[in-house]
């Protein structure tokens, strides 16, 4: 992240892009597609996120090889966020107190392949690989246990590096990678490195590790580790210095990630360019009447020479009129019966349950309704999800997600944003709430100003079930006399910056 | 937009959300803090509507981006006059979305001896004869005391066509006639209830609505 700078979701990259006009489409495209998410796109599901096909890279290799160097080297150099490093420690199987009292003793064989739980790691890689919010358990080398109510939860991963002796171990787990490394070095010089780094950091003494070497890790490392070299598409080489080979590696992996993010651009591309339905005759897409107050709000929101003061006030009062219009929407949750103070009595009077509601801002722009929402529903249940394009690519990404807890309980859930220009945030953003449970009927996106391209892909990624209210959308042949409507400037006037 | 047999009244639109509010502010079991809440929120869907009444005509601005945008801004001046004291509880809507609008009151209260609402107080702004006049009283049940307040407005040299008098609850009754004497005068409620009670409450109504809303 220290290199790339990332900018606001959009668009210019995305808008109205005919599907043959940038160079990239020629290069062909390996889109790998997980069979669960097949299983969505034979319902008529057109959105793919880049998580549900992350990519996933192995690296294996004996004990103090230098797995996590590399790994690191990798992870820090690719520069994509959610990039997930999962260490296969994380998955020893918790010992029972016989087991544990040999390990104590330096008598128990961590480093056969059947001290690893591979049957969960595979579970939680190809759960990953899937998309879905995963946790991961926190392995204790001193306790030599599971961390009990301790586990990572990881979410959203674009690229999942797996690290340990046996990453290369399971033909299963060898089935979700797209690149599979294995780091080679002399024994001696694992011995070395292991030493120093069980008596330094994880409180061992000399002794029991050379013990425990000899006993278990050299012979393991001949008989099981040393053979999933044949199962690795590149070896790091048992050299004093690897830079080379790692940076090799490192740009093949970045040419590869490339590819997948403009084919994750060009499936955007194409949400937007099929649909003949004029938007405004879609069931799911509201737009606020264009009554005298809308209308005037709209002329100063528009005026360039508005004051900041005057912007602010004038969107919030925009917003909470687009709010109260969602809301006109909530079903009637019950029937019952009140009483009034003077004594009349009120059957089958209707009630919404406004608490019932949450709402998830897109950061900046979602954040120009926080005092709308305020206003409209009081200790309303405020989520936020940060989303931003690679300044290079223009590639939506997913940086960060604040999301109540149960969201998936929740009757509605407003995706808050003060403007849709391409769409390519907000469907990553309905993305991430369906990862989370949230039925697609349940969710409300909210916007000010939106561009028909934008809602309209939309409508395609999720087959018109998730519903818009727009306080206006530019028509697709009124987009280039209204240049506006794809310049983001809405939350830069409210927030001044 | 009015309602037939109605005329000149703007109803709300019954929405699921509305009657929910309604459903809460009639509740006697409310708590005045949720009471305030949910009234406001109805005030504020009064005013937003209200204001869409007042003329506009049509402006051009310069956007960001240098191209012209063909819109519209309001004409005329507006003034809010609330008739005291529940028809305070709205002036804060009103502010919301007008900030320095001026805010003119009226006092009537019912005579002992004669029965008959009296005008005690009235403090307006000078030049209301040029203004269009927000008038705030959040029940309609006989019509008495609005009847009288706009009588004033008018005798002040208001036009009829000009006062928008926006309310949270009315009855068929006290709307014919109010709009008997101004057939003129545009009403924007949120609820017609069935009619009123022997103490001329309204019915089923929400009790009393200055009390909840300051006291209670």
């Amino acid at each position: 992240m220290s290199e790339t700078h990332y900018q606001p979701v959009l668009d210019d990259k995305l808008e109205d892009l005919p599907s043959t006009g940038r160079g990239h489409s020629e290069t062909p495209v390996l889109h790998r597609r997980s069979s669960s998410v097949s299983s969505l796109k034979s319902e008529g599901f057109q959105y793919i996120p880049p998580w549900t096909t992350p990519y996933v890279i192995g690296i294996g290799g004996p004990s103090g090889s230098g797995k996590t160097s590399v790994a690191a080297k990798i992870v820090s150099s690719i520069n994509v966020p959610w990039t997930v490093l999962v260490s296969l420690d994380n998955f020893y199987k918790p010992l029972t107190p016989e087991e544990r009292k040999e390990a104590f003793q330096n008598n128990y064989d961590f480093d056969h392949p059947s001290a690893i739980d591979l049957d969960l790691a595979y579970k939680c890689i190809s759960s990953l690989k899937a998309g879905k919010k995963t946790s991961i358990p926190v392995y204790s080398f001193v306790e030599h246990n599971r961390v009990p109510n301790k586990s990572i939860n990881i979410y959203g991963a674009s690229v999942i590096v797996l690290e340990g002796i046996y990453a290369l171990h399971d033909k299963r787990l060898l089935d979700l990678m797209d690149l599979k490394i294995y780091v080679d070095a002399d024994l001696d010089v694992c011995l070395a490195r292991r030493l120093s780094r069980d008596i330094v950091s994880r409180g061992r003494e000399l002794q029991g590790c050379l013990l425990q070497w000899e006993k278990f890790v050299k012979p393991n490392a001949a008989r099981y580790v040393k053979n999933t070299m044949e199962s690795a598409d590149a070896i790091i080489p048992s050299l004093t210095d690897s830079t080379v080979a790692v940076e090799l590696l490192i740009n093949h992996i970045k040419s590869k990630l490339q590819e997948k993010s403009e084919g994750h651009l060009r499936e955007l591309i194409k949400l937007g360019s099929y649909g003949s339905k004029p938007i405004h005759e879609i069931s799911s897409v509201h737009e606020l009447e264009k009554t005298n107050q809308v209308r005037s709000i709209m002329t100063m929101l528009l005026d360039k020479t508005l004051k900041q003061d005057d912007f602010v006030f004038y969107f919030d009062r925009i917003a909470t009129i687009l709010l109260s219009k969602v809301l006109d929407h909530l079903p009637v949750s019950q029937r019952t019966t009140i009483e009034t103070p003077s004594g009349s009595v009120v059957e089958d009077a209707p009630q919404c349950n406004f608490d019932q509601v949450t709402a998830i801002n897109l950061i900046r722009s979602g954040d120009c309704f926080v005092a709308s929402l305020k206003h409209t529903i009081p200790d309303i249940p405020l989520g936020k999800l940060l989303i931003q394009s690679d300044s290079q690519t223009g590639e939506p990404q997913l940086h960060c997600e604040f999301l109540p807890p149960n969201i998936h309980k929740y009757e509605t859930v407003l995706l808050v944003e003060g403007q849709i220009i391409s769409g390519a945030a907000m469907i990553m953003a309905v993305q991430v709430l369906l990862d989370h449970g949230v039925p697609m009927e349940r969710i409300k996106i909210v916007v000010y100003l939106a561009t028909e391209l934008g809602v309209r892909r939309i409508m395609n990624g999720f087959r018109r079930k998730v519903e818009v209210f727009a306080g206006a959308i530019v028509k697709k042949e009124d987009i280039h006399s209204n240049s506006w409507a794809k310049s983001r400037f809405v939350d830069s006037k409210y927030f001044g910056c | 937009m009015s309602t037939e047999p109605f005329k000149n009244v703007r109803l709300l639109p019954q929405t699921n959300q509305l009657l929910g509010l309604y459903t809460i502010i009639r509740d006697k079991n409310t708590a005045r803090p949720n009471f305030v809440f949910y009234a406001d929120r109805i005030i504020r869907l009064l005013v937003e509507e209200g204001l869409n009444y007042l003329p506009v005509q049509s402006a051009e601005v310069e956007t960001i981006t240098g191209e012209k945008f063909e819109g519209c801004d309001f004409l005329g001046k507006i003034c809010g006059v609330s008739i005291v004291r529940a028809g305070e509880s709205m002036e804060q809507g009103l502010r919301d979305c007008c900030r320095s609008v001026r805010i003119g009151k009226i006092l009537i209260q019912r005579d002992e001896e004669t029965a008959q609402p009296k005008l005690f107080f009235e403090k307006l702004p000078a030049d209301i004869a040029n203004r269009f006049v927000f008038l705030l009283d959040p029940m309609l049940a006989t019509g008495g005391s609005a009847i009288m307040a706009t009588d004033v407005l008018i005798k002040r040299g208001v036009k009829p066509e000009r006062i928008i008098f926006l309310n949270l609850v009315c009855s068929k009754d006290g709307v014919d006639k109010y709009h008997a004497a101004f057939p003129d005068v545009k009403i924007v409620t949120g609820a017609i209830d069935k009619g009123l009670d022997d103490n001329k409450y309204l019915r089923p109504g929400l009790g009393d609505f200055g009390d909840r809303y300051y006291c209670m």
